[in-house]
């Protein structure tokens, strides 16, 4: 099965970040330049939160502000999960699924290595199982098994 | 192949909706009390845009745009939509080329429902996993 090093090989290991204190107002035209829907907020090299546009959304709801001359980190969610280059788009998929997270940073002896999306997670896992399909009928029809 | 009346059989569909007149703040303020990413904007019985956490992100940096400016500013407008009839496949090929997570479901210019990226890949995966499923049995039966 794949592993989010599949993943990565695939996307590249960008990952778009800002430092705690940057303003939500820079984190924003960042968010908006990259069109990306969530940014990792870092202490120097360390990551401390993420910051999506849920986030914001919400927080400029419960306190009826624009918010943007604010510090990121005073809203961003802190409690950040991560998995490791090994582990496989099924228990990405789970973990996301369970605690309704989009986005989560890779982590591999410390360092961060990369971001994935729900998005990126979903069209492995569908295009595994087109493979399996494709495999099963093949394997049906005689036809040579490349799966 | 699953349609679009199947999956809205399957969730208990509320739709949420506010005018162009609504203000921002409403706006968002709905979008949080019901956990959603998105909502219709409604005027006069037709839809007139959807207005989304990725729109106020975006649009929040344009210096008149304030909690109090109108959402019919900031949604977007000439929504896509889907009707009941149509695969859930054709649904999930029109969000990924479009980049959208939700689609609004008419029915003779009725809106009936809205259907999340979430519900579609659900009904995709397990139509999926039941063809592997039949496969591996129809080897176990003939070809084992």
């Amino acid at each position: 099965m794949a592993t989010v090093n599949n993943l990565l090989i695939q996307k590249g290991n960008e990952v778009w970040t800002v430092q705690q204190g940057n303003s939500i107002k820079d984190t924003l035209t960042l968010m908006g330049e990259k069109n990306i829907g969530a940014v990792l907020v870092l202490d120097g090299p360390k990551i401390v939160g993420i910051f999506s546009e849920r986030d914001y959304a919400r927080h400029a709801a419960r306190l009826e502000s624009m918010l943007l001359d604010k510090p990121v980190d005073d809203f961003m969610t802190h409690s950040v999960y991560y998995v490791s280059p090994q582990q496989t788009v099924d228990e990405v998929m789970a973990l996301m699924t369970s605690k309704k997270i989009r986005h989560l940073p890779v982590m591999e002896n410390e360092e961060l290595i990369g971001l994935i999306s729900i998005g990126d997670v979903v069209k492995q896992i569908m295009s595994d199982k087109e493979t399996t399909i494709l495999g099963l009928e093949n394997y049906i029809l005689g036809r040579d098994y490349s799966g | 192949m699953a349609t679009v009346k199947d999956l809205l059989k399957a969730k208990f569909t509320q739709v949420w909706y506010v005018t162009p007149t609504s203000t921002v703040a409403d706006a968002l303020k709905l979008l949080s009390e019901q956990q959603i990413g998105a909502v219709l904007v409604v005027e006069a019985g037709k839809i007139v845009g959807i207005f989304s956490e990725r729109d106020f992100a975006r649009k929040a940096l344009s210096p008149e745009v304030n909690l109090g400016t109108p959402v019919g500013d900031l949604m977007v407008r000439g929504v896509y939509y889907v009707t009941p009839d149509q695969s859930v496949e054709s649904c999930m090929a029109m969000m990924t080329a479009k980049r959208f997570r939700h689609l609004p479901v008419l029915e003779d210019g009725k809106l009936v429902g809205v259907i999340s990226i979430g519900d579609v890949i659900r009904q995709i995966m397990y139509e999926k996993d039941s063809t592997i499923q039949s496969l591996e049995d129809y080897i176990w039966v003939h070809m084992i």
